[in-house]
């Protein structure tokens, strides 16, 4: 055993003898600095984008961009809040509930399943609930109750997938490192500060920037909700663009968007990609020994429910089909983020199994909704007119659908072109993605009153709202088909090639099939997007005389939101459910099934 | 003094299929000054049998005992050094080596010389802040040794320490793990090395467990008497060698060995080695 103290003399004779290590020159040296893309640029071509944005905002009257600006940046100010406190809140969150489920296995069935649905769910739809029930809680004067509604809804467009993130991070952490803070006692405080928490970092970074994407748009809609609804005016950067559209004040509107653009871009500058190099360091690079533990452990005892919770734990862990926000599944497809590809046979019987989640956190959610309904709601009798607009939810229902469906079908019609265009031409792809990469860092909900300000007269009511729709839609079947695209094998063309297919043949034989599981995929958030951009896309009312409306569902919902005296409540429960009806049978019918078939016969692996 | 016993120790998983039992009744001790090497074909649990020794997991059925007193927790009077490394990629050699001491309740400045210690002993001097990414493998199993080392440990356990790094590497770190055990001022009191190459095996241990085939049993222990330096090219190597191989291969010791006992599996006389 060593002693208090050993002799100089030893240790420098041990030192000396040891020759192989002095060979050693010193510690090799690692470049700490990331390559330099061309995606670098991007925020820089944001910021001088704006300048002469401002510019030309000002043209018409030089004299008022000095208060709109002040406005403008005040109206940013509370909106940043909202995000900075909604996205504390998430971190906050995902820490606990991520960190739990990876560990604790009882726990685990229980959460994952939840969280996998919950993500499914059109959260805009909630919204106007949301603000109600926050409204009663803290009177209709105060301001509180629409901020925490707005905070409330941020914070779920940015929880679920940081929750992902730390749970797989826990989850697929080396086994030898867990093990070595098994072996040397390591608990507690200590383990929590060096060896979980660095092990989510790489993820956690990842994902805040996903989740402030998604929250911008989520901030922006739901200050166009709170202002549509006329409960309350919440301050901040979308009902500063919804009111000057309804000023026909051009030169608010575009300058609020040119602040919008340079607050992003400033972020990205300034916190996230600093953020991202300093999170390398925590990468491991060199190759994990033991196996994640996917498949391995011991099977799942007897009882049916824990042995179908778990095949639904696998079947998230496989990276199987999520539709969360649809912001997410862009901006991992652009940053070339190992997107999982199709699950394997777990999908097949996991798929089934999702139904069981399904049923819980439906259920659940039922309850609630009930819960409300019928303690303020069915207390009064309907009104005429109330009744009236229920027995048109069937008809509302359907109108929605031939809306999401038209646009679908026509931002399938630019996407695919677009994604072949940069995928078969290497300089279209070098000028193109940039700019797409721009345009999708900017909410779409913040071009919303544009639109109306701007189109309404060309398009009509019908063909604003499809484009409405379509700006949630054409982005994720733009980078699905895009990602598809490229992952097709290149020896697979080149056989194509070499055996003189015609071009109708190339794709009807190697391009389509070869896509078709990432085109399911981007149907998928695509759709989940559309069925969300409803709530806003059908009902906008931007001032006191005017009213941006077409029936669907999303437009009843908002109805039976701002009716008098809550007369409303049982029609925006009632377009709610049917909302949440329509989604998920969607899902279960027709895209579920589309993808396991899709993983089962068209992967190529 | 007997310092570990392991008392008809079995060990199963779980699997789809039932049980997979890999131990299927294994015993012998380790006495302090034992440097002992467990040696065994793939898959025979020879890892499996290390945790269990550290109380990383539990017998199905038997006993370890530690000093006597049963193992039924992580032993902090032993340290394992890991096959691929296990070190923190975040934290530095200094942070990686000091991993433990902490767990240990020890004060900052405690920790700071002992680490200085072991970092000089191991040979890591000059590269404190370095990052594991910034080092090669035979610096990172340094490290690995250092951090194992600085909770100064009874009884060091070692898997595979060797087996990640090139032969060149591992042949050095191996001549300074037996420099470092032959110094008297130096902990631990007994190794236990397991390993799935035999002659590195006879060149390092004093006392060789053999374990057949899963489920393993102890097929013999097999004495090392031949002197230190080991010398890898004299007869009485090969022939220890080739005798253990041959215990794994039959399943137990060759019949036709005229001077080949089945040794118990403890501290008893299986074969002499040295020049006739």
């Amino acid at each position: 055993m060593a002693s208090a103290g050993v002799g100089k003399r030893s240790l420098a004779w041990l030192r000396w003898r040891s020759p192989a290590a002095s060979l050693e020159r010193g510690p090799i040296p690692v470049s700490t600095r990331t390559e330099r893309s061309p995606a670098d640029l991007i925020p820089w071509v944001m910021l001088a984008g704006a300048a002469p944005l401002l510019a030309f905002a000002a043209l018409p009257d030089i004299g008022a961009i000095g208060p709109t600006l002040r406005v403008a940046l005040v109206d940013m100010g509370a909106s940043f809040t909202r995000m900075l406190v909604a996205y504390v809140l998430s971190l906050g969150f995902a820490l606990g509930y991520g960190y739990y489920a990876a560990i604790h296995r009882p726990a685990e069935r229980v959460l994952i399943p939840i969280l996998d649905i919950l993500q499914s769910v059109p959260i805009l739809g909630f919204f106007p609930v949301v603000i109600i029930v926050f409204i009663n809680l803290f009177g209709a004067t105060s301001l509180v109750g629409p901020n925490l509604a707005s905070i409330f809804l941020i914070f779920t467009s940015m929880a679920w997938n940081m929750v992902f993130g730390v749970y797989e991070s826990v989850k697929s952490m080396p086994v030898d490192l867990k093990e070595a803070a098994d072996s040397f006692g390591v608990h507690g405080p200590q383990r929590f500060r060096e060896v979980i928490v660095p092990a989510t970092v790489n993820r956690l970074v990842y994902n805040s920037i996903l989740s402030w994407t998604a929250g911008w748009y989520f901030l922006v809609a739901a200050e166009i909700i709170s202002l549509s609804n006329q409960s309350t005016t919440l301050p901040g950067i979308g009902s500063f663009l919804l009111t000057a559209a309804g000023n026909h004040n051009a030169g608010a509107l575009i300058t609020g968007l040119a602040v919008l653009v340079v607050v992003i871009a400033l972020l990205d500058i300034f916190v996230w990609r600093p953020l991202t190099r300093w999170a390398e360091r925590f990468r491991y690079d060199q190759t994990p020994s033991g196996a994640s533990e996917v498949g391995v452990g011991p099977p799942t005892s007897g009882r049916p429910l824990r042995r179908a919770a778990d095949r639904v734990v696998r079947y998230v862990r496989v990276g199987a089909v999520r539709v969360s926000t649809p912001i997410i599944a862009l901006r991992s497809t652009l940053a070339g983020h190992p997107r999982r590809g199709p699950p394997s046979k777990f999908a097949r019987s996991a798929a089934r199994t999702v139904a069981l989640g399904i049923a819980l956190t439906l259920s659940w959610l039922l309850l609630i909704t009930i819960g409300v309904a019928v303690f303020g709601v069915f207390q009064q009798p309907l009104t005429a007119e109330v009744r009236g607009d229920m027995l048109s939810l069937p008809l509302a229902l359907g109108l929605s659908f031939g809306r999401i469906l038209s646009s679908y079908v026509l931002s399938l019609a630019i996407a695919f072109p677009l994604a072949v265009l940069v995928t078969r031409s290497p300089r279209g792809g070098r000028v193109a993605l940039p700019v797409i990469e721009v345009v999708a860092s900017v909410p779409a909900t913040a071009l919303f009153p544009l639109f109306i300000f701007a189109l309404l007269p060309y398009l009509g009511f019908e063909g604003a709202a499809i484009l409405m729709l379509m700006t949630g839609m054409l982005w994720y079947l733009f980078f699905n088909l895009l990602s598809g695209l490229r992952a097709v094998p290149p020896d697979l063309d080149e056989v194509a090639r070499s055996f003189g297919l015609t071009r109708r043949q190339y794709y009807r034989r190697l391009i389509l099939p070869a896509i078709f599981p990432a085109f399911v995929t981007g149907s998928i958030t695509a759709l989940g997007g559309g069925w969300n951009t409803l709530v806003i896309a059908e009902y906008i009312h931007y001032s006191a005389s005017q009213r941006f409306q077409v029936l669907g569902v999303g437009d009843l919902l908002n109805v039976g939101t701002h009716l008098p005296n809550g007369t409303g409540y049982p029609l925006m429960v009632g377009a709610l459910l049917v909302l949440i009806f329509a989604v998920i049978t969607v899902n279960e019918l027709l895209w579920k099934p589309l993808y396991r078939r899709a993983a089962e016969r068209y992967r190529i692996d | 003094m007997t310092l570990i016993e392991v008392d008809d120790v079995e060990k199963g998983f779980p699997s789809h299929h039932g049980t997979i039992s890999i131990l299927n009744g294994v015993t012998f001790s380790v006495a302090d000054n034992d440097f002992l090497a467990i040696v065994g074909p793939s898959g025979c649990g020879k890892s499996t049998l290390l945790r269990l020794i550290q109380g990383l997991d539990h017998p199905s059925l038997g006993e370890i005992r530690f000093r006597g007193e049963p193992v039924d927790h992580v032993s902090r009077e032993m340290a394992m050094v890991f096959q691929n490394f296990a070190l923190y990629p975040w934290l530095t050699v200094t942070q990686n080596v000091g991993f433990g001491l902490e767990a240990l309740g020890w004060g900052p400045e405690r920790i700071h010389d002992q680490v200085e210690r072991y970092v000089s002993v191991t040979g890591l001097v000059g590269f404190e802040e370095a990052y594991p990414r910034e080092l090669s493998g035979g610096m990172r199993q340094r490290v690995g040794l250092a951090r194992a080392l600085a909770v100064e440990p009874a009884v060091l356990l070692m898997d595979e320490p060797f087996s990640s790094l090139d032969p060149l590497t591992a042949e050095s770190l191996r001549e300074e793990v037996l420099q470092l055990w032959r110094d008297p001022q130096l902990p631990p009191e007994a190794v236990i090395l397991v390993t799935h190459n035999i002659e590195e095996a006879v060149a390092m241990a004093d006392r060789i467990i053999v374990l057949s085939y899963r489920p393993s049993k102890v097929l013999a222990g097999v004495i090392v008497k031949l002197p230190r330096p080991r010398d890898r090219k004299s007869e009485a190597f090969y022939e220890l060698t080739d005798y253990v191989y041959s215990l794994i291969t039959e399943g137990g010791p060759p019949a036709t060995t005229p001077s080949a006992q089945k040794g118990p599996p403890g501290p008893a006389v299986a074969r002499p080695g040295g020049p006739r």
